[in-house]
Order: structure tokens, then C-alpha cells, then sequence
């Protein structure tokens, strides 16, 4: 193996080890990372650039300046308040609105912006009924993961592949993915239940005093609020269409964006501006630069060379294998620097004669979003969550997930194996 | 010491009921040059980055239950003293 191979990967393990480890902050550790790519002449800087996923990263900023401005409105703390009256301010009712809230804000959303509407929410109405948060804020998660799993946009792994392989549009996850996560969800909600129905019990009064709140005044500003589900209903619609019109996601998450901009003026564009998950932007720029080290020095190509040669180029032997790697390692590694190297060594695959790479797309999306339910870091998402809940006082330990997420994604993931198979193997 | 207030009753009903870990404040803005000041304190507490300092939760009527933990009791005193819902506040 040429030396630039061998730095380009030992580069990459120390910056993943200290990704894990949590000494640093990862987008710090994975700038650097990047960083020292181009500083030893791995990789060169146009290189770098071009390596950089500018689709991922638009649609990302896109929504997350759509969602701060119309979370501002107090139409989410609204559709929370209205679904828990709906609930008769049953808890366990509660839990399962919140959680199929999460679930398909996510797919429309991203998942990071899910959990940072839906959290404070959470506390809101835990605190109220005098519950414990935690059960909620376990199933938020699960059901942020799951639900994320269905669309293009709605969790970082399949934003990038959906940027990578411009075939996969925006139905094309909703015709493959929403199926298996709806089903998926329907089987581990009633499994929240069971677990945590004794944990999460209230009084008549406090239920009572759920069902007396005035949810229309969480509204805080009604005419922000027409133009932001104007501009919300338009780009969720760019979304469905953007293959007919031969635009890229970014374009139109951005585009949604910035005419909300328009609309609501100049100092709601420097709040928002300001909302936008940078820390998040720089760590993916950070890694797409990392791994494109691997990438231009070849090791990408042997490690799919390798498991081409592991598989025998079997289809399903591959997409399997795809499947549940993706999901191991997505949950003990956060699933967005997996997925960043696992998308060009798919790539690699098809140049190495596999013919047909959408059972392998497919296994490898749902097994690191699904993945992601593994452990605390498994995703971005469930580390915001344990942080936001950590801040309040009520810290998530890794083991005290793990023996609820761990399990439940061995079992969503044999799911995804037994739909894999039968929709796309045979 | 503890930190006591005064208000108008004609302005703002006041009810307070201690739990271990909060205070909860029953309070009815009865004023209606009052209403914007009580919102605006909403909004000061959701906007900060502190999520569980001071919940509120509306009903109607312009009805308030806050749930206000221990350690931001002074907060919410001050700024219903900032927003002129309360007339005097005092360490005693």
C-alpha cells in the first residue's frame, strides 16, 4: 500500500477515535482531520472542495433557517399542546402523539431540527403532568431515528446518498423507505408502552389541567405564521416535485429559505441566521475532506474490492452484509461519518461490475439510520437530545439507552432484513 | 433570606404553592395594559437557553400556571417586577 494511503488512513482513525471519544468536540477534531488531508498533500484543495457535498450541506442550512423562524411562531409548542389535549392528558396517549410527532416531523425535517423543537416541548409537558421525562425523550429518540428513515431529507444519512446518487430522488426514498419505517414504528410503539406505561402515571387534576390550557395563545405571531407554512407547504411540495423539475434538494430547501427571508425581513434573518446548527455544517465539511483522502488515495477501492471478494459479488450477500454492518457500525460510530465512507466504496462496487446498486443503497440507508438507535452516539440526533436533557438535570446515561435502543434496533433491523430480502433479493 | 413581593390585586391575581423542586404560580393578569408584559416575560424565559428555568402554560382569560424551579425563583420575581406586575419586591 502506497505511503499517502497509509497516513490517509491513519489520519482517519485518529480523528474517528477521537470522534467517538468525545474528548474534543468532533467538528473540531473532524476540521482537522480535513484539514491535515490537504496540509500533507493528500489530498489538494481543489480536490478537497470538490469533495465537499454542498448539496448536503444546503438543504440542511435550508431547513434549519425555515424551521427556527416558524418555530418562533409557537406552531410546534401549539401542535404539542393540541395533541396532548387530544390525548385527554393521558400520559401514555401523550407519549405515543409526541412520539408520532417526532416521527414524521422528522421525515419532513431533519432529524436534528426534530429533537431541538420537540425536546423543550417535551419538558414542558412532563413537567406539568409530573411525570418523568426520560421515557419520553427515549421513545423521542427511537421514533426521531425511525421516522427519519423515510424520506430523502429527513436524516443525514440519506441526505447524503441521496445527494450522491442523483437516481434516488425524493419519491424514490418515499416509495422504498416509507413503507418499512411506517411498519417498523407501528411494531415498536406499542413496546414503549408496555415498557414505560407504569413509569408515566398522573393524577386527574394534572390531566385536567392539560385539557384547560388555551393552546391558541402559544401562537405568538399569526401572520409570520401563514407565511411560514406558506413557504413550508411550497418547499415540502419542491421536495416531491424536484425531479420533474430537475432541481437538486438544496436548491430548494434554499430557496424556501430565503424567500421566507424575504417575507419576514431583516431581523428575523439575523435570529436566524444565527440558529443555524454551524457546528454541524463545519463538522460534515470537516469529513467529506477527510474522507476524501481515502478516497483519491485508493483505499476505498480495496476495502470494496474486499468485500466484493468477501461476498462473491453476491447480491444478496452484499446487501445484507451492507445492511447489517451499517447498522453495527452506525451505532457505536456516529452514522454520518460511516455513511460518508461508505458511499463512495458502493460507488466502487458498481465500477467493479455489480450491476444493480439499489438494494445496496437501501441496506445501507436503513441500516445507519436505523443504527442509529443502537447507542447514545449513534446518531447526531441522540446526542442532542442527552445534551439538552443533561442541561435540565436529567442526564441520559449510555448504558441506560442502550438497554432500551440496543435491542430495539436489532429487531428493527431484522425487520429491514426480512423487507430487504423479499422486496429486492428475489 | 427569602424574597418577598407586593402586588395590586386589581392588576394581577398572585398565588403561589411550593414543591420540592419548583414553585407553582397560579396568576390571572386581570389589567389589560398588563397583558403584553406578562407575554413579553414568556418570551424572555422560552428564548433563553435554559429550557425548564420557567414553564409557562396559558389558558384562558389572560390565566398563567408557571412552574418555576427553585433556583430561577428570583428571575421570575424580577421580571414580574421589570414588567411592572408587581409593585414592590424586598429581601427579608
Amino acid at each position: 500500500m502506497e505511503q499517502q494511503a497509509i497516513l490517509a488512513i491513519g489520519i482517519f482513525l485518529v480523528i474517528y477515535a477521537l470522534i467517538i471519544s468525545e474528548k474534543i468536540h468532533r467538528t473540531i477534531v473532524a476540521m482537522i482531520g480535513g484539514l491535515l488531508m490537504v496540509l500533507l498533500g493528500i489530498v489538494d484543495q481543489e480536490t478537497a472542495i470538490h469533495h465537499i457535498d454542498f448539496n448536503t450541506l444546503g438543504l440542511l442550512i435550508g431547513m434549519m433557517i425555515i424551521v427556527s423562524i416558524t418555530a418562533d411562531t409557537g406552531l410546534f409548542k401549539y401542535i404539542a399542546v393540541w395533541s396532548a389535549k387530544k390525548s385527554k392528558g393521558d400520559p401514555v396517549r401523550i407519549m405515543i402523539s409526541l412520539s408520532i410527532i417526532t416521527a414524521v416531523g422528522s421525515a419532513l425535517l431533519d432529524n436534528v431540527t426534530t429533537v431541538l423543537l420537540m425536546v423543550p416541548v417535551t419538558f414542558s409537558i412532563t413537567r406539568q403532568l409530573r411525570v418523568p421525562p426520560m421515557p419520553y425523550l427515549i421513545t423521542m429518540i427511537i421514533a426521531c431515528n425511525v421516522g427519519g428513515t423515510a424520506t430523502l431529507i429527513g436524516d443525514p444519512p440519506n441526505i447524503m446518498i441521496g445527494s450522491a446518487v442523483p437516481e434516488l430522488t425524493f419519491m424514490a426514498f418515499i416509495y422504498n423507505l416509507a413503507p418499512i419505517a411506517i411498519i417498523i414504528f407501528a411494531v415498536i410503539l406499542p413496546i414503549f408502552v408496555l415498557l414505560f406505561r407504569k413509569q408515566i402515571q398522573t393524577t386527574p387534576e394534572l390531566k385536567q389541567s392539560i385539557m384547560e390550557m388555551d393552546e391558541k395563545e402559544l401562537i405568538t405571531d399569526h401572520k409570520m405564521l401563514r407565511k411560514c407554512l406558506a413557504v413550508l407547504g411550497l418547499t415540502i411540495l419542491g421536495f416531491f416535485l424536484h425531479q420533474l423539475l430537475h432541481l437538486e434538494s438544496a436548491t430548494v430547501a434554499l430557496a424556501g429559505a430565503f424567500l421566507l427571508l424575504l417575507l419576514t425581513g431583516e431581523h428575523v434573518m439575523e435570529v436566524a441566521l444565527t440558529r443555524v446548527e454551524w457546528l454541524t455544517i463545519f463538522f460534515f465539511v470537516g469529513l467529506f475532506v477527510l474522507v476524501s483522502g481515502l478516497i483519491e488515495t485508493g483505499v476505498i477501492s480495496q476495502l470494496a474490492a474486499q468485500a466484493i471478494e468477501l461476498t462473491n459479488g453476491d447480491p444478496v450477500a452484499t446487501a445484507l452484509l451492507i445492511l447489517w454492518l451499517s447498522a453495527i457500525a452506525s451505532a457505536f460510530v456516529d452514522n454520518i461519518p460511516f455513511v460518508a465512507t461508505m458511499i463512495p466504496m458502493i460507488k466502487e462496487m458498481g465500477n467493479m461490475g455489480i450491476a444493480n446498486l439499489e438494494p445496496l443503497w437501501w441496506s445501507l440507508a436503513l441500516g445507519a439510520c436505523l443504527g442509529g438507535n443502537g447507542t447514545l452516539i449513534g446518531a447526531s440526533a441522540n446526542l442532542i437530545v442527552a445534551g439538552m436533557a443533561g442541561k435540565e438535570g436529567h442526564p441520559i446515561k449510555f448504558m441506560t439507552f442502550f438497554k432500551y435502543g440496543f435491542p430495539i434496533m436489532i429487531l428493527t433491523v431484522l425487520i429491514a432484513t426480512v423487507y430487504v430480502y423479499f422486496r429486492y433479493l428475489i | 433570606m427569602t424574597l418577598t413581593y407586593r402586588h395590586n390585586k386589581e392588576v394581577i391575581q398572585i398565588s403561589e404553592t411550593p414543591n420540592v423542586s419548583d414553585v407553582e404560580f397560579d396568576i390571572k393578569v386581570l389589567a389589560e395594559d398588563k397583558w403584553a408584559g406578562i407575554k413579553e416575560l414568556q418570551r424572555t424565559f422560552e428564548d433563553n437557553d435554559v429550557h425548564t428555568d420557567v414553564l409557562f402554560y396559558p389558558y384562558e382569560n389572560h390565566h398563567y400556571k408557571v412552574i418555576v424551579r427553585i433556583d430561577y425563583y428570583a428571575d421570575f420575581i424580577l421580571g414580574l417586577m421589570k414588567h411592572h406586575l408587581l409593585e414592590s419586591v424586598e429581601w427579608v
